[in-house]
């Protein structure tokens, strides 16, 4: 436990530095002018800056990329009060109050608000990553083969069903067509090349970058452009910072979308969207003001907006200590480690412990400047949220290209992110979630190598991967997972459980 | 219990069709439809995944563990994904089987949406394939900011301004970022651009 808070104390020093503060202020900004751009997510955003970030040192590059993925996911919220549109779509649940509240003339409370409840939850995610990494990857550490088989297949069914939007066969489709791609290129048992039709450049794989690139950037640049219309901002001119007394009502709401943002996070592939919508539901649940929901409710702002940003804390649990990404974002995190040689996993606290408490002071970093820009910033980050759509996407395009080009500088990485775009708007526009599709890439070759490994090991035998207790755990949780995604399963259950209910009420 | 074995099972098959497969801004019907095309595809795929796994070399004379073939996982994968396929083929059969639901259907490919796609993407695919690697870097991004500008702003736009001033604030953005770009990238961050 001492150690712990020596390792934070010298995570937090270490970038106490000019360099350091300098590389936090512009690259929060840069976060936060993506999310309040609608059609610029924030894995989009970490993803081309991954290119930036190249010739950075690890340490800052790393820092600079937690502070674009904390800066957009709370940008998003501007755009979602003022024009009803999710600038991400982590802020989608922030529109159903914060743009009535703006319409009742609001609007710079729920700013303030949604500000002070992004750094609050942010806290609360990061207080469960300080206690709860360390002992994930003490435990982590005893697992073989079996449970890296199945925590990769858990990771792709549980994002693959939570995503959906509807239909969850939808999202197993898109984390199988994921894990198809990492299977192209040279395999490594026997370092034999599958699906590479003779293409010498697909014997390396696909790479993630240009594939996340692609499937965040041309494609939400073609579903931006397909609109017709154009939404009108709305004014909002009251106080922006908020009075202590308006946080501190509603303090029960803030620790529980907290604790419930940074679960969300923790599942893997999982991220801030259903963060939002989760502490959401919960709030109106359990709230004395349920009927004000969705009319603007500050309580119902500020849900979502904590659950939001405790899932980000949170996906950084299972990022740093099992490599396994905890939200899209994360995914193109674990991808950009490996780029600057820190290999997230259960080594990491052996190999370089030091590093997931400067993770810690990056996110610590992060929410300060949030907060200051955000409830400073008030005019300037209005302005940008009027470029017209057709003067930005063209130079978000042309940046797409540089992305995806620079970090082989080959121009078949610019192919890869024109097929991946023009797969991902098709795959959207028939409501197929994203993030399994990202967690398939980026698990395929964990689950392939472990499932082959697993099966050497025992001789054949695939006994091993159900009777050893934390593999016949994560095996249940994904069968049970698949079983409650059939829609006849589902109702059936839904029905005896109603049925039982209304024959003891009976009986009453 | 009782419910499911007495209610019809068509109404029961149409109710979960209709309970969320479809968008709400969308006609109905018009997803089914395109489920079951999809549907169809991924099972084809799926099979013909299936089968260059399996016809993947077994590599016998490394004397690997059988167990450990290289077509194992992506052929697994493959069946897996031809089954989800044919779920969500078998799904949206029923559901699709009317002439003039396809018509509807088609129609979405001839929409004002689809042709601001359609631009977007074309003018995409000709700056990436072609233009890029073709010209020196900084004109070809000018002639592509240059040209999406005005194609949206101008053939695409309801509110049009006068073309003089599109073209010509269009040429300026698009030198600035063509430029601009071109040297951050460069000498800022060092990147060899194509």
């Amino acid at each position: 436990m001492f150690d712990g808070l020596t390792l934070l104390g010298d995570g937090l020093m270490h970038f106490l530095t000019p360099a350091s503060l300098f590389n936090v202020a512009w690259a929060t900004l840069v976060g936060i002018i993506i999310g309040v751009l609608p059609g610029l997510t924030a894995t989009m955003g970490v993803a081309l800056l991954v290119t930036l970030t190249y010739p950075m040192p690890p340490d800052q590059a790393i820092l600079c990329l937690m502070c674009i993925y904390v800066g957009a996911i709370y940008g998003g919220s501007r755009t979602a009060i003022l024009l009803a549109i999710p600038g991400t779509p982590a802020s989608a649940a922030t529109t159903l109050d914060g743009y009535p509240l703006a319409l009742a003339g609001k609007g710079g409370l729920a700013m303030g608000l949604a500000t002070t409840s992004s750094a609050l939850g942010t806290m609360v995610g990061i207080l469960c990553l300080v206690l709860l990494a360390p002992l994930l990857a003490e435990a982590a550490l005893n697992f073989g083969s079996y449970e890296f088989f199945w925590l990769a297949l858990f990771g792709v069914v549980i994002s693959g069903r939570l995503t959906a939007f509807d239909d969850p066969i939808k999202g197993y489709i898109a984390g199988i067509l994921g894990l198809l791609v990492a299977m192209v290129g040279m395999e490594g048992l026997h370092a034999y090349r599958r699906f590479t039709f003779g293409v010498p450049a697909l014997g390396g794989g696909i790479d993630l970058i240009p594939a996340m690139v692609g499937a965040f950037g041309l494609a939400e640049i073609l579903v931006v452009m397909k609109r017709r219309v154009a939404a009108r901002i709305v004014d909002a001119s009251d106080r922006v910072i908020p009075r202590l007394a308006e946080v501190w009502k509603y303090r029960r709401t803030t620790v529980r979308s907290g604790v419930i943002g940074t679960i969300v996070g923790i599942i893997p592939g999982v991220g801030e969207d259903i963060g939002a919508w989760g502490s959401y539901a919960a709030a109106r649940r359990k709230s004395a003001e349920r009927d004000q929901f969705g009319k603007g409710s500050l309580e119902g702002l500020i849900a979502a907006e904590t659950g939001n940003s405790a899932a980000i804390p949170g996906s950084m649990i299972p990022t740093l200590t099992l490599a396994l990404p905890g939200s899209a974002a994360a995914a193109v995190l674990i991808a950009a480690m490996f780029i600057h040689g820190i290999r997230p996993g259960p080594m990491l606290m052996v190999e370089n412990a030091p590093f997931l408490y400067q993770v810690v002071a990056m996110l610590v970093l992060a929410t300060l400047a949030i907060t200051v820009y955000g409830l400073l910033l008030t005019r300037p980050l209005l302005r940008i949220m009027t470029v017209p759509r057709e003067r930005l996407m063209p130079v978000v395009y042309v940046l797409c290209v540089i992305g995806s080009f620079a970090i082989t500088q080959r121009l078949f990485d610019v192919y890869v992110m024109v097929a991946f775009g023009v797969v991902g708007f098709v795959l959207r526009e028939m409501r197929y979630p994203m993030a399994p599709l990202v967690m398939g890439i980026i698990l395929g070759t964990l689950l392939d190598v472990n499932l082959r490994r697993g099966l050497a090991l025992s001789n054949g035998d695939v006994s091993p991967f159900f009777t050893r207790p934390v593999s016949a755990v994560i095996c249940t949780l994904i069968v049970l997972s698949i079983i409650f995604s059939i829609p006849v399963v589902k109702r059936r259950v839904t029905s005896l459980f109603t049925n039982a209910r209304r024959t003891t009420a009976g009986r009453d | 219990m009782s419910d499911a074995k007495n209610g019809q099972p068509s109404d029961a098959a149409k109710s979960s069709l209709s309970e969320g497969l479809s968008p709400p801004q969308q006609a109905p019907g018009i997803m089914e439809r395109a489920d079951l095309l999809t549907g169809i595809v991924l099972l084809v795929l799926g099979v013909a995944v299936a089968w260059m796994s399996w016809e993947m070399p077994r590599l016998e004379v490394r004397r690997i563990h059988p167990a450990t073939v290289p077509g194992l996982v992506p052929g697994l994968l493959g069946l897996t994904l031809a089954f989800c396929g044919a779920i969500l083929a078998l799904r949206s059969v029923r559901a699709s089987a009317d002439a003039a639901g396809w018509r509807v259907f088609g129609g979405i490919f001839v929409s004002p949406e689809a042709g601001r796609v359609g631009a977007t993407l074309a003018l995409a695919l000709i700056y990436a394939l072609v233009l890029v690697g073709t010209l020196p870097f900084w004109a070809a991004t000018a002639l592509f900011v240059f040209a999406f500008i005005v194609t949206f702003e101008y053939a695409f736009s309801a509110s049009r301004s006068p073309l003089w001033r599109t073209v010509l604030t269009a040429t300026v953005q698009a030198v600035i970022v063509g430029v601009t770009v071109t040297l951050v990238f460069q000498f800022g961050f060092l990147v060899r651009l194509p």
